[in-house]
C-alpha cells in the first residue's frame, strides 16, 4: 500500500500493519491498556514510517481498538460505571498536570525510572518477588 | 481555557452522579426502598421450609420424634444488627451437644458470575464448552466451621488454584449449610471454542434440575470467590454442651446492604435467619458490578498519580494501574480491565481531533490498521473473561517485561541519537502543519 503524507510517498506492508495491529488489539482490549508503546514501534520499525507521520496516525487506528474493546467490555457488564467515574476525573486531572511536571525533568531518566519500575512490577506479578 | 472548563464540568458532574449512587440524595434513598424488598425476598423463602413449617406437621403425625426435631435446630442470638462498613459479630446460641455447628452468612446484594466449562469430561472424552452464568450471587458469601475443622481447611488451601469446592464442603461437613447460592436462577448456554471467542454466548438450555443447579452454583461459587480463605472461616467454638460461640467477620469494603446469618447443624436443622444490616457511608462506594466497597481516595489518588507518570513515560496509564488494582483492592480483573479502558477515549479523541486539525493524521493508514485492530478488540474482551485472575496477572507480568525492553532500547544512545534527528524532523513537520492551518482559518 502506498501512503501519501505532506508531498512524500511511502510504500508499506500492508499485512505486517494489519497483522501487528490485529495481535497488539487482541491484548491490549484483553489486559484494558492503550497500545500506543507498542504500536508506534510496530509502525516504526515494522513499517519502516518515520515518526512525524506515525504520531498521528498510529493514535487514530489505536481509537478504532478503543472503541470496539470499550464496547464489548461494555456488552460483557464488564464496566463499572461508579469506578469509571472514580478514575476518570484522576486522569483528566493527571492529563493536565503532566505537561507542567515534564517541563521540568529529562524524559531519559523518567524512562529508566519506568523500566525499573515496569521490571519489579512484572516480577511481583509473575512471582518471584511479593 | 476551554479545554480546562470542560475538564472542571466533567469533574463536577462525576462527583455528583458517584454522591447519587451513594444515597447521599433523599430520592435516591427513597428509590432504592422499593428495590430493596425485591432483592430481599429471594433470601427470604429458603428459610421457612428448613426450619418452622416442617416441624409442626411432624409433630401431627409421629408425636415421639418431634421432641429431637425441635432440639436438633440450633437457636441464635446475635449482638448487634447494625455494622459501620464492616465489622464483627458475636453469634451465639445452642445446639444440640456434641453436634459441629455450621454458620452461614450471606448478602443480600448480588454480583454476576460466571464459569465457562472447558475441562474434558473423564468419561465421554470431549469438551462441553458451556457457559454457566448468574446475575445472582450473593455479593459474599462464607460459611463458618468448627475451629477444629482449621488444620483442614490450611491442607485446602495449600491444594491451591485447582481446589474444588463441592469437595471441600464435604470434607469440612459444611454441605449440611449450603443453602443460599444453590437456589440462584443459573443460565446454562452452549458455546463452541471459536463461537464463544467471537463472543456469541451459544445457545440457551433449558433450566437445570434442582439438584444440578446445585452442584454447578458450587462451581460458581468458588469461580466468583477463588479462594477457600473467602468462603471458608474456621471460627465457631464449640463448647461440650452444645453452647457455641462464633466471631462473624464482614470485611471492610464488604457489600452494603442486609446479611443473612443461619446456623445449621444438619441440613434440616437449621436456626431461623437473623440479619444484620452493614451500612457503608462516602468516601467509600459500592461498585455494583465489582460486588465490592472501595474507598474512593485510594484508587483517585493512584489513577492521578499514574496518569501524570504514563504521560511523562510515554505510555499509556493502563500498563501500570491495571495490575496495581487488581493486587491492592479486591477488584476482579475484568472489571479493572474494562472500566480502565473507556477512561483514555476522551484523551484519545482530542489528540486526534487536534492532529486531524492541522492534518497530521494519514486517513488511509490509520482507517487501515484501525479495522484490523476493531477485530482485535472485538474477541480481546472476551478471552479477558475466560482466563483466571492469577493467568491475567501471569500474563501481564510478561507484557511489562517486553514493555520495559521496549523503553530501555528507548534510552539507548543509539537510539536517542536517531530520534532526536526524527523529532527535529517532526517539529518542523509540525510547524509547517500549524501555520498551513492557521494561514486556511484566517
Amino acid at each position: 500500500m502506498i501512503v501519501e503524507f505532506w508531498g512524500q510517498e511511502f510504500k508499506i506492508n500492508v499485512f505486517v500493519g494489519c497483522i501487528g495491529g490485529f495481535l497488539i488489539a487482541v491484548i491490549s482490549s484483553m489486559f484494558g491498556f492503550g497500545g500506543g508503546p507498542f504500536m508506534v514501534p510496530l509502525m516504526t520499525v515494522g513499517l519502516g514510517l518515520p515518526m512525524y507521520l506515525v504520531v498521528g496516525s498510529s493514535l487514530l487506528a489505536i481509537f478504532f481498538n478503543t472503541v470496539m474493546g470499550t464496547l464489548r467490555h461494555y456488552q460483557f457488564g464488564n464496566f463499572d460505571p461508579t469506578f469509571f467515574l472514580i478514575m476518570f476525573p484522576a486522569a483528566i486531572i493527571g492529563g493536565f498536570i503532566a505537561p507542567q511536571i515534564a517541563k521540568r525533568v529529562s524524559p531519559i531518566v523518567v524512562k529508566r525510572v519506568a523500566v525499573a519500575g515496569l521490571v519489579i512490577l512484572a516480577m511481583n506479578l509473575l512471582g518471584f518477588i511479593s | 481555557m476551554k479545554r480546562k472548563l470542560l475538564a472542571l464540568g466533567f469533574a463536577v458532574i462525576a462527583t455528583l452522579f458517584m454522591l447519587y449512587q451513594n444515597g447521599v440524595f433523599a430520592q435516591q434513598s427513597g428509590g432504592a426502598a422499593p428495590a430493596a424488598p425485591a432483592a430481599s425476598e429471594q433470601p427470604a423463602p429458603p428459610p421457612p421450609p428448613n426450619e418452622p413449617p416442617p416441624i409442626p406437621p411432624q409433630a401431627e403425625t409421629t408425636p415421639p420424634p418431634p421432641p429431637p426435631a425441635v432440639a436438633a435446630a440450633p437457636t441464635i442470638q446475635i449482638d448487634k444488627t447494625a455494622l459501620d462498613n464492616g465489622g464483627v459479630i458475636t453469634v451465639t446460641g445452642t445446639a444440640p451437644p456434641g453436634k459441629p455447628v455450621f454458620i452461614e452468612v450471606w448478602a443480600e446484594k448480588t454480583v454476576r458470575a460466571s464459569r465457562f466449562d472447558s475441562e474434558k469430561d473423564p468419561e465421554t472424552g470431549k469438551i462441553p464448552y458451556l457457559l454457566y452464568m448468574t446475575h445472582d450471587m450473593p455479593a459474599s458469601y462464607v460459611i463458618y466451621v468448627p475451629q477444629d475443622q482449621k488444620e483442614k481447611l490450611e491442607s485446602i488451601k495449600k491444594e491451591g488454584g485447582k481446589w474444588s469446592y463441592s469437595k471441600a464442603l464435604k470434607d469440612l461437613g459444611a454441605d449440611v449449610a449450603y443453602s443460599a447460592p444453590s437456589k440462584v436462577p443459573i443460565d446454562r448456554y452452549q458455546a463452541t471454542l471459536l463461537g464463544s471467542v467471537i463472543g456469541s454466548r451459544g445457545d440457551l438450555l433449558p433450566a437445570m434440575d434442582d439438584k444440578e443447579n446445585k452442584k454447578r452454583s458450587m462451581q460458581l461459587v468458588k469461580a466468583r470467590f477463588r479462594s477457600p480463605g473467602k468462603v471458608f472461616a474456621p471460627t465457631v467454638e464449640v463448647k461440650p454442651d452444645g453452647t457455641y460461640t462464633a466471631k462473624v467477620t464482614i470485611a471492610k469494603g464488604a457489600a452494603p446492604g442486609k446479611y443473612s446469618i443461619v446456623a445449621a447443624t444438619d441440613k434440616n436443622a437449621k436456626s431461623p435467619a437473623l440479619s444484620v444490616e452493614n451500612n457503608v457511608g462516602f468516601p467509600m462506594i459500592y461498585l455494583h458490578n465489582a460486588g465490592t466497597s472501595i474507598n474512593v481516595i485510594g484508587p483517585f489518588l493512584l489513577t492521578l498519580a499514574i496518569s501524570i507518570f504514563g504521560v511523562l513515560m510515554g505510555a499509556g496509564g493502563g500498563f501500570i494501574l491495571n495490575p496495581l488494582l487488581v493486587s491492592i483492592w479486591p477488584l476482579p480483573h475484568t472489571i479493572v480491565a474494562g472500566t480502565v479502558m473507556p477512561t483514555v477515549l476522551f484523551s484519545q479523541g482530542s489528540g486526534i481531533y487536534n492532529y486531524s486539525k492541522i492534518k497530521f493524521i494519514n486517513w488511509k493508514l490509520g482507517v487501515t490498521i484501525g479495522l484490523a485492530m476493531v477485530v482485535g478488540g472485538f474477541i480481546g474482551p472476551k478471552l479477558t473473561e475466560l482466563i483466571t485472575l492469577s493467568q491475567y496477572k501471569f500474563v501481564f507480568g510478561w507484557i511489562l517485561l517486553i514493555l520495559a525492553a521496549l523503553m530501555f532500547w528507548q534510552t539507548t544512545p543509539a537510539y536517542l541519537e536517531k530520534n532526536k534527528k526524527e523529532q527535529a524532523i517532526l517539529k518542523e513537520f509540525k510547524k509547517r502543519a500549524e501555520e498551513s492551518a492557521a494561514k486556511k482559518g484566517a
